[in-house]
């Protein structure tokens, strides 16, 4: 299935544009755009970028595996919830400032609604073992949800020995060395577009 | 008085940390603890661990709900609002700007170069994401089997995630985790 994923990317990673305009402008309406985020909202236990992932790529093709692994890259330096971001990103590329808005307010209102009422009913009652079970169960699923998307956005990048080595350094540098998530960025990122520049002259 | 004033400064206080919270949740919750718990005790620890359980347990944004709960604690249900306002609205602006930047620049060839070598680093940040998240639910072989199938299931087939989430739900409200 991840097969079919890659071979639907118009140009492949010569795509690395951001803001790179498809084919399903007519489908994203303004109620389209809220709908579909605040199902990602709604749904997204543990793990909203699995889902958005799922949503925007693989059901709407909104956006491209490249175009969604680059949106991801810019969000993550920028303040903010990266999902959130990815949001206003969509919605302002389909209907600018006014989509933006609708997309925000899709993927957080409802789910904030719904977490407050819980939230707050919840804290009346703390400690009843089967909610803290079924909450446990749906976080060890949405931690392998994670992972495959992770894995998924990795794909269109697999013949490429360098940047496979670059996701394994930012992995081993958060799990095995312990690094804040900011000095994992400040290593790595420069080298790595180095490294990208280089290969890129050299290809020409 | 007071009880204007402490939902201002609070949302106030949000919106600055709002700008600078690169990576998220993580990087600001040290700030909003000193504010709420430690300098003007609106929250009481215990109250502040709770609210991040949650937040992290429930649907949505956690650090729009974390600032939500905080701010129904200090003033309701307009604290809440207030809240939440004040913590997606900077960074969001500023992240709209930034894409309209980006979207001016976007045949620059040195971008292209740029995302080239971004990318790679932020996959390697997903997975690991992916791998603390595991870390910290599989407690047991059971649970650990429930991420491995989860994560086959998402690669393999088509099947709506939504079904994964209610069949490990159901698996841990059976109390077989």
């Amino acid at each position: 299935m991840s097969r079919s994923a890659v071979l639907r990317l118009p140009g492949g990673l010569n795509t690395g544009s951001v803001m790179n305009t498809l084919n399903s402008r007519a489908d994203a309406t303004l109620g389209a755009l809220f709908l579909e985020f605040a199902k990602i909202g709604l749904c997204g236990f543990g793990s909203l970028l699995a889902w958005a992932h799922r949503v925007i790529v693989d059901e709407r093709h909104w956006m491209s595996e490249a175009e969604f692994a680059d949106t991801l890259s810019l969000c993550l330096f920028l303040p903010g919830p990266e999902n959130a971001n990815i949001s206003i990103y969509v919605g302002s590329k389909f209907r600018g400032p006014v989509g933006a808005t609708v997309a925000l307010l899709g993927l957080t209102a409802a789910p904030l609604a719904v977490g407050l009422v819980l939230g707050i009913l919840y804290l009346q009652y703390p400690h009843l073992p089967v909610i803290q079970n079924i909450l446990g169960g749906i976080a060890a699923a949405a931690a392998g949800m994670l992972i495959a998307t992770g894995i998924k956005m990795l794909m269109p990048h697999r013949r490429r020995p360098t940047a496979l080595f670059f996701a394994m350094l930012a992995f081993a540098g958060i799990i095995v060395a312990k690094l804040p998530l900011l000095a994992v960025l400040a290593g790595l990122v420069p080298l790595s577009i180095a490294v990208a520049g280089v290969m890129s002259r050299r290809a020409e | 008085m007071s009880s204007l004033s402490a939902p201002v400064a609070l949302a106030a206080q949000l919106a600055l940390l709002s700008l600078i919270s690169f990576g998220g949740i993580p990087t600001i919750l040290p700030d909003i603890h000193n504010l709420v718990v430690v300098t003007k005790g609106w929250v009481t620890d215990r109250e502040f661990a709770d609210f991040f359980a949650i937040a992290r347990a429930m649907p949505g944004l956690p650090m729009i709900l974390m600032t939500s709960l905080i701010g129904w604690k200090v003033a309701g249900l307009a604290g809440a609002l207030a809240c939440a306002v004040a913590t997606s609205g900077p960074s969001c602006t500023a992240a709209f700007v930034v894409f309209r930047l980006g979207h001016r620049f976007r045949d620059a060839p040195w971008q292209r170069i740029v995302l080239r070598g971004l990318v790679p680093v932020t996959v390697g940040i997903v997975i690991a994401s992916g791998y603390v998240l595991a870390r910290a639910a599989d407690s047991h072989w059971q649970a650990t089997a429930i991420t491995a199938a989860a994560a086959g299931l998402m690669l393999g087939t088509r099947i709506n995630p939504l079904w994964i989430l209610v069949i490990a739900g159901a698996i841990g409200g059976l109390g077989l985790i």
